[in-house]
C-alpha cells in the first residue's frame, strides 16, 4: 500500500492529486517571532491563506485533488495545529515536514546536537507525531546555509535526514542544490537512494548557474524547480528572482532530457511569517501560470500529469 | 504597590510594573526563573509541564521570600526561555518582585533571522536594529512572540562570546547600550574574554558607566586578572554573580568572599552586586540546582565572619541594586 504521511493523517498516495512539492503556509527566519513587525493577527492569518488554498483545491478538482507539501522547517515558525485546521477546512491535503531549512536555521538547541539526536527527532516526528499535535511529519527538509558552501553543521543535517529515510521511508527534499558533490557524498555513504531525494530550488536567479542540475539527475536524483513565479517582472522582485522565460526555457529543457527527474513548484507563502512576502504570488502559480505556460510551450496533458501527479506521488509515497 | 504617574517617579520596572526602588528588598541581581535553550521548545525528548515549571519555580522564590529576599532579576534576556505571563503569575503568587529583562547574546544564542537575513548579502544585524528591538520592549512592551506584548523589561541584558567579542556581538553591545540610554533603562553585560574591554563597547552609545553592571567577574579568569578592580575604578557594578557555584569556570565561595571584602576594602562598597546565577528551572540544557537565597543563606554569613558590617551588607544587597535597577528618564540621566 502507498501511503503518504499528511498533517491529518496518511492518505493513499493515490489520493494526492496534483501536487505543490515545495510551499510554505508561513516562513520565518529564526527569532523574527521577536520582531512585531511582522505580526498579523489570526483573523489576518486565516483571511489572507484561506482563499489561497480553497482556490487550490478547486483548481485541483479535476486532478482528483491538491496536496501542499510544507517545507517550513522545525525553527521556521512551522505549526501543526494551524495546517491542521486548515487542511480540515479547505480539503487541501498538506504535508508537514521535520528538518531544518539549512544549518542557520537551526536553533542553537539543534545546532549543538549529534548526527544521532538529529536523527532521532527526525524519527520520532515522522513515526510518532510533531510536538503534541499528533501529526507524523511527511518530508524532511534539509538545506545548504547562506554562503555558497555546506557548513559543517549542514553536512550533520544531510547525514541524519539520510538515516531518518532509509528507517522510515520517507522522503528528503533540500533547500538548494548548490554544493551538490557534498550532498550526494553523504547520501552515498548512508545508502540513501537518490531518487529519495529532490534537490531543490535549481531554478532561482541566484543559483540556476552554480547547480549542476543534469549531473544530479545523471547521478539519480531528482530536481526541483520549484521557485517558478519569483519573476524579474513583478512589481518588487525579491533577490532571488529570474526571468520569467529563462526560468521555462530551462525547464522545458531538463524535462525533455530527463523526464522523470523532475518536479515543479512555486515557493510561495500563503501568509509570510518574517518577511514581506511577494506581493501576488501564490501556489496557485502552478495552475494559473505555469501550466498554461507548459501547454503553450507544446507539453502535453500526459507529461503535465506526469510531473505534477505521478510523480511526486511516487516521490511522497513512503518506501518501506 | 503600583505608581499612577511613573514618568515622574524614580521607579523600576518590574513584570507586575513600575515599583518604587526603595521597595525592592534584597535584590538577586542576576539570576533565571526559566532558561530555555533556544530551539530547546521543539525538542522531541523534552516536555515541559507548564504547571509543575510554576511550582518549581514558585517554590524557589519563596524560598528567597523566606530567606529575607525582596526581588529577583531574570537577566537573561528576551530569547532563552522568558516567559512573561508566567513570571506575572509567579511574582503574584509568592509576592516576590520579578524584574525580567530585554536583549540577547551572544552570538551563538541568536536566531538566523539576526545572523543570516533573507538579503542579499545575509549581513547580520547592525547595532541599530537591535536599538530598536530592544527599545521597544522597554517602551511599547515585551514580547510573547507572534501574540502580544506587556509589561516593560526592567533591563537590558547581553553577552559576548567566551572566546572573545565578534563583530555581532559588538552590534548586540551598542544596540543594548542604545536603548538602555535612550529609556534611561540599566544595561547588564556578561563579557567575553576581556571585561574591561567589552565595559568600553557598552559605553560607546554614551551610556555612563553607572548604568552598567559587568557579570561574572567571579570567573576565574576575571579574578586572575583583577578586572573587577578596574570594572568598579570605572564606575560599573561588578557583578559577583555565581555564588554558590561550583565549577572549573568560576572561583569557589572563599576566594568570592575575598574579591568582595577586597572590594568593600579599597572603597568600591558601592558598586558591588551579588547574586548566584540561578536557573529556577533549566530546558535543553543541565542548568543548577543553586537557590535563588544562596547569597543570603550562606555567602552574607561568610562576608559577617569576614568582617563586614551591616551597613556594608544592606548596601550590597539593597541599596546598589536599586541604584542599578532605578529607571532615569533621558532628560536627568
Amino acid at each position: 500500500m502507498s501511503r503518504v504521511n499528511t498533517v491529518l493523517g496518511p492518505v493513499a498516495a493515490e489520493e494526492l492529486g496534483v501536487v505543490a512539492v515545495h510551499e510554505h503556509i508561513g516562513y520565518g527566519m529564526p527569532g523574527s517571532e521577536l520582531d512585531s513587525r511582522w505580526w498579523k493577527t489570526p483573523e489576518e492569518r486565516y483571511e489572507e491563506t484561506v482563499p489561497k488554498l480553497r482556490r487550490f483545491h478547486e483548481h485541483g478538482r479535476p486532478y482528483g485533488g491538491g496536496t501542499f507539501v510544507d517545507a517550513t522547517g522545525i525553527c521556521n515558525g512551522r505549526d501543526v495545529d494551524y495546517y491542521r485546521s486548515l487542511s480540515t477546512k479547505t480539503g487541501v491535503h498538506i504535508v508537514a515536514c521535520t528538518g531544518f531549512v539549512g544549518g542557520d536555521t537551526a536553533l542553537p538547541f539543534f545546532s549543538r546536537a549529534s548526527v544521532e539526536y538529529l536523527a532521532d527527532q527526525f524519527v520520532h516526528e515522522i513515526t510518532v507525531g510533531i510536538g503534541g499535535t499528533g501529526a507524523r511529519a511527511g518530508v524532511i527538509k534539509v538545506g545548504v546555509s547562506r554562503g555558497g558552501r555546506m557548513t559543517d553543521l549542514d553536512k550533520r543535517i544531510y547525514r541524519a535526514a539520510a538515516r531518518a529515510a532509509l528507517s522510515t521511508g520517507v522522503p528528503v527534499l533540500t533547500h538548494l542544490a548548490i554544493d551538490a558533490e557534498n550532498a550526494i557524498a553523504i547520501f552515498r555513504e548512508e545508502a540513501l537512494p537518490l531518487d529519495r531525494v529532490l534537490f531543490g530550488h535549481a531554478d532561482d536567479g541566484v543559483n540556476a548557474a552554480k547547480t549542476r542540475d543534469t549531473w544530479i539527475a545523471e547521478q539519480g536524483g531528482r530536481v526541483g524547480f520549484d521557485t517558478f513565479g519569483y519573476e524579474t517582472e513583478l512589481d518588487d522582485p525579491p533577490f532571488w528572482a529570474r526571468p520569467r522565460k529563462e526560468r521555462l526555457e530551462h525547464f522545458l529543457r531538463f524535462v525533455e532530457r530527463h523526464p522523470g527527474s523532475a518536479l515543479a513548484s512555486a515557493d510561495a507563502n500563503c501568509s509570510p511569517l518574517g518577511w514581506p512576502g511577494v506581493k501576488g504570488h501564490t501556489v496557485n502559480y502552478i495552475f494559473e501560470d505555469l501550466m498554461p505556460d507548459l501547454r503553450a510551450a507544446g507539453v502535453d496533458e500526459a507529461t503535465i500529469t506526469r510531473l505534477f501527479v505521478d510523480d511526486p506521488a511516487d516521490f511522497l509515497s513512503i518506501h518501506d | 504597590m503600583t505608581l499612577s504617574s511613573s514618568a515622574d517617579n524614580p521607579h523600576v520596572n518590574t513584570v507586575l510594573g513600575p515599583v518604587p526602588p526603595d521597595e525592592l528588598g534584597v535584590v538577586a541581581i542576576h539570576e533565571t526563573l526559566l532558561s530555555v535553550v533556544p530551539g530547546a521548545e521543539h525538542a522531541f525528548d523534552l516536555a515541559v509541564d507548564r504547571a509543575q515549571v510554576f511550582e518549581s519555580v514558585a517554590a524557589k522564590l519563596r524560598d528567597f521570600r523566606e530567606q529575607g529576599g525582596g526581588t529577583v532579576v531574570d537577566s537573561s534576556g528576551m530569547f532563552h526561555g522568558r516567559d512573561v505571563p508566567l513570571y506575572e503569575a509567579l511574582s503574584r503568587s509568592t509576592g516576590v518582585h520579578v524584574v525580567a529583562s530585554t536583549g540577547m547574546g551572544p552570538e551563538g544564542m541568536l536566531g538566523g533571522y539576526f545572523l543570516t537575513p533573507q538579503t542579499n548579502p545575509p549581513t547580520p544585524w547592525p547595532a541599530e536594529r537591535f536599538a530598536d528591538l530592544f527599545a521597544l520592549e522597554l517602551t511599547a512592551g515585551m514580547v510573547v512572540p507572534r501574540v502580544e506584548r506587556r509589561g516593560t523589561a526592567g533591563l537590558v541584558a547581553t553577552a559576548a562570546t567566551r572566546s572573545g567579542m565578534t563583530a555581532t556581538d559588538e552590534s548586540l553591545f551598542r544596540g543594548a547600550a542604545h536603548a538602555a540610554v535612550s529609556t534611561g533603562t540599566p544595561l547588564s553585560i556578561r563579557y567575553g574574554n576581556d571585561a574591561v574591554s567589552d565595559l568600553e563597547v557598552a559605553c560607546t552609545a554614551g551610556l555612563p558607566a553607572g548604568r552598567v553592571v559587568v557579570g561574572g567577574l567571579d570567573r576565574a579568569d576575571a579574578v586572575a586578572s583583577a578586572a573587577a578592580l578596574e570594572v568598579a575604578r570605572r564606575g560599573a557594578y561588578v557583578g559577583v554573580d555565581h555564588v554558590g557555584a561550583q565549577d572549573d569556570v568560576h572561583v569557589a565561595d572563599a576566594e568570592r568572599v575575598a574579591l568582595v571584602i577586597q572590594l568593600v576594602e579599597a572603597g568600591f562598597g558601592n558598586r558591588v552586586l551579588l547574586s548566584s546565577s540561578a536557573t529556577g528551572v533549566a530546558v535543553g540544557h543541565p542548568g543548577n540546582d543553586v537557590p535563588f537565597a544562596a547569597v543570603l543563606a550562606t555567602f552574607v554569613p561568610l562576608l559577617r565572619a569576614h568582617g563586614l558590617g551591616d551597613d556594608d551588607v544592606r548596601q550590597i544587597l539593597v541599596d546598589n541594586p536599586a541604584g542599578l535597577l532605578s529607571v532615569r528618564p533621558p532628560d536627568r540621566a
